[in-house]
């Protein structure tokens, strides 16, 4: 006997299945009534994902390298073309903005998505992938390897601290750019005035003091000593690291609030307001700025190796005027340069190929022709100290008045301040930058210029930057930091 | 007539499924998941921690989240109370018949928003540098004062600066709205009021300004929104921070710094939701505003 339900569950399937159809003629029968515009949108839609699907690169290279500069693709280009061995090894190089490399890179570490198997990082943007737990960060850390093949001792060590979080090394560094003072020698000789002998910002300014007139009587100087001021983060930083300050200690835990720190702002800041005013605010990068460096409006400039090309590049007028010299230390027999910016070579996690790709960064890295190339084309001294004897480095440099510009730098490099890889760090230097605005203005309302006189201030207004730094770091349980 | 029913309906949701998908997977979705991300601390890939309401007490207790509330009302009253009285003065102007060449001045006022925001802000950038700056350098030679080429416009006047860029940039803009709405105001009654010997003054207060105050209030509610959800302008305009003080940080800003700067996706998703709140909160004042109106009548 069969059972009558088998004959329904047969017959809802059969009506199933006939609803399904009548709906899919009633959809098509629709369709049929759309007009011929939708069938070209439609047409257009189909055709368009059908190309993006099937347009992908075809995958020749084994290897994904990102770069952020073009002139660091162009030295790479060569060097890797000249790689011998199979194509596959060979890194292919994308060149993308600073933005983008940190946009793909942090949505890669945070999703789990694969990256490049290298990527360039800029230091102020490499502060995001080393948030949380070290275990957590999305590069490798390379401090065994290195150590195993002698690099750690091969590279500048003070170059490694902006790539190194808890003494263990996250990247490879790019370069050093230690910072050396700039000026219009070409002035300052005609004042019958030598810079060369100069030890203390105090004497710099001091030097400079009689070219510091307003012929014209407007009220406004001609010319300025140097070109700062307090609302530059960049440079306040420099200073301060010149200085022996630092904002965060070996462990990074913050350390805005330092009497060395409240010192050094003070300082500088006496700089700006002072009725004197021996420095002015002239922009490093645009048109505007390049004008008054024509000008001589500013006699000094901050300069780490990298700022030297962009000078060559866009104020070619100012070539054969320029001179270098070590920067004026705070006290005698103080620092005499700092740093300023900074590039690492990061292996991502996620990345398969980690041996291949760390053949191709040696080659890149540690090689003496990119070194070459990498201080021709752009001025930079490589961090690699066994290729600092490299004859390039004492090539006259015409721009610097035939100074033999590379060994300058180069002889600077070992003393340039550690840095911190705290991904707090930017948002430190904007507390202090803020701290010397706000000294300023205390400093113009109560006519107190001295830098003693600003001192007790300045430590107030540090307290206040030292406090809002923990308040924001104390949120994340990570940094061991409590409010 | 069942099967045209169906028809009908089956059609109506074969048109919406590209758009519900696509909803659902950029809208839906990350609402939800930001929700979710608004209770927890994300410091670092794979470091997700379960806070609770944690990040929205800490919210309560941040002064640089009160700093950029107070910085975002500050240019949004500047907008209402300066903004949209400039841009319906303009269209008043521009509505006459008796300028000349008024197509062009209107295409003149509208034009930055051609260019579109991030131009716009660049070339402000250049127009209030210190020294260089078109606006200084006019300061400095209609008053023969060379004192003046030093106002630092994007250190020590950002919120004024702000203001200043996007009257600039939104003038024109609402002006278009004011003047669509002048051109709708019946003619009869203007005609009625001067027949009663109504002058300029009578005429705009008790004829124009109640005819246009539906595009009035919406525009009103554009703005504030648009005001509470400023990012780009200050975002080019600061480089990226909040300027000295953070003297030009914005609410949009500020979850913009943590959520992709410092990286707790988790403090940003709380600050969205509390910017969220907000401009529900004057969504719901706006609409209670307006009914009131409708029933007072």
């Amino acid at each position: 006997m069969t059972n009558p339900f088998d004959h329904l569950s047969e017959y809802r399937q059969y009506a199933w299945g006939h609803r399904m159809l009548h709906s899919i003629s009633v959809a098509l029968i629709s369709l049929r009534s759309l007009s011929a515009g939708i069938w070209v949108i439609v047409a257009l839609f189909l055709l368009s994902g059908i190309g993006v699907l099937f347009s992908t690169q075809s995958k020749s290279h084994k290897l994904e390298m990102w770069v952020f500069s073009p002139e660091h693709q162009a030295m790479y280009l060569p060097m890797i073309e000249s790689q011998s061995g199979d194509e596959r090894i060979k890194p292919h190089l994308s060149l993308l903005s600073i933005a983008a490399i940190k946009s793909r890179m942090m949505s890669g570490f945070f999703g789990g998505l694969p990256t490049a198997d290298l990527i360039e990082v800029e230091r102020s943007t490499v502060g995001q992938a080393f948030m949380g737990p070290i275990e957590a960060i999305g590069f490798r850390d390379l401090t065994d390897r290195m150590e195993s093949e002698g690099l750690l001792e091969l590279f500048n060590p003070p170059s490694l601290s902006p790539w190194s979080v808890q003494g263990r090394v996250f990247g490879l560094p790019h370069d050093v750019h230690p910072v050396m003072l700039a000026y219009r020698a070409d002035l300052v000789e005609a004042a019958g005035i030598d810079l060369e002998q100069v030890e203390t910002w105090e004497e710099f300014f001091d030097a400079l003091a009689p070219m510091m007139t307003d012929a014209d009587g407007n009220g406004i100087n001609d010319r300025y000593a140097m070109s700062f001021w307090y609302t530059q983060p960049d440079n306040v930083e420099l200073l301060l690291l010149q200085g022996g300050g630092h904002l965060f200690d070996a462990q990074s835990k913050p350390t805005l609030n330092s009497s060395i720190n409240a010192e050094i702002l003070s300082t500088i800041v006496s700089w700006c307001v002072d009725p004197s005013q021996p420095v002015i605010d002239i922009d490093e990068f645009s048109a505007a700025g390049h004008q008054a460096r024509i000008d001589g409006k500013a006699i000094a400039y901050l300069c780490p190796d990298w700022m030297c090309s962009i000078w060559k590049m866009h104020v070619p007028l100012i070539a054969g005027k320029m001179k270098l010299i070590p920067l004026p230390a705070f006290k005698e027999g103080g620092r005499r340069t700092s740093v300023r910016g900074g590039t690492m070579l990061g292996f991502p996690r996620s990345s398969e190929n980690f041996d291949t790709s760390w053949e191709s960064a040696k080659l890149l890295y540690t090689s003496p022709e990119i070194a070459r190339e990498l201080y021709r084309s752009v001025d930079i001294i490589t961090p690699v100290r066994s290729l600092w004897d490299d004859p390039v480095y004492d090539e006259p440099d015409p721009f610097f008045m035939n100074q033999r510009k590379g060994q300058m730098y180069i002889d600077l490099a070992p003393n340039i301040p550690t840095r911190t890889s705290s991904p707090y760090n930017t948002s430190a230097v904007l507390e202090v930058r803020d701290a010397a605005v706000n000294l300023a203005s205390w400093a113009k309302s109560n006519e107190m210029y001295q830098p003693e006189d600003l001192e007790a201030k300045a430590l107030e207004l540090l307290e206040i930057a030292h406090q809002n730094i923990v308040r924001k770091m104390a949120r994340n349980a990570f940094t061991g930091v409590e409010n | 007539m069942q099967d045209m029913s169906k028809q009908r309906v089956v059609f109506a949701w074969v048109t919406l499924a590209p758009f519900l998908i696509l909803f659902t997977i950029f809208m839906v979705y990350p609402l939800i998941q930001s929700a979710f991300l608004s209770a927890n601390q994300t410091y670092g890939p794979g470091t997700r921690t379960f806070v609770g309401f944690d990040n929205f007490t800490n919210l309560t207790e941040d002064p640089l989240f009160w700093k950029s509330i107070g910085n975002t009302i500050i240019y949004a009253l500047g907008s209402l109370f300066i903004q949209l009285p400039l841009a319906f003065g303009l269209a008043l102007a521009l509505n006459s018949k008796k300028l000349r060449g008024r197509s062009i001045y209107r295409l003149i006022f509208f034009s930055p928003q051609l260019m579109g925001l991030v131009f716009v802000s660049i070339l402000g950038v250049l127009a209030f540098e210190k020294r260089a700056g078109l606006v200084n350098r006019a300061l400095a030679w209609i008053t023969s004062n060379p004192a003046l080429l030093e106002i630092d416009w994007l250190q020590s006047n950002i919120m004024s600066t702000l203001i200043l860029i996007s009257l600039w940039l939104y003038v024109g803009f609402n002006m278009i709205y004011f003047l669509a709405a002048l051109q709708n105001v019946d003619q009869s009654l203007i005609e009625a009021a001067e027949i009663d010997g109504a002058g300029a003054w009578e005429k705009l207060i008790h004829v124009i300004l109640p005819s246009v105050r539906p595009v009035a209030t919406f525009v009103v509610l554009l703005s504030m929104i648009g005001s509470l959800q400023l990012f780009e302008l200050p975002f080019v305009l600061l480089d990226g921070g909040g300027g000295p003080n953070n003297k030009g940080l914005t609410i949009v800003m500020y979850l913009y710094q943590n959520g992709f700067e410092i990286g707790d996706l988790g403090y940003a998703s709380a600050i969205g939701w509390a910017l969220a709140f907000m401009l529900i909160g004057l969504a719901l004042i706006q609409i209670r505003m307006v009914r009131s109106e409708e029933l007072a009548k």
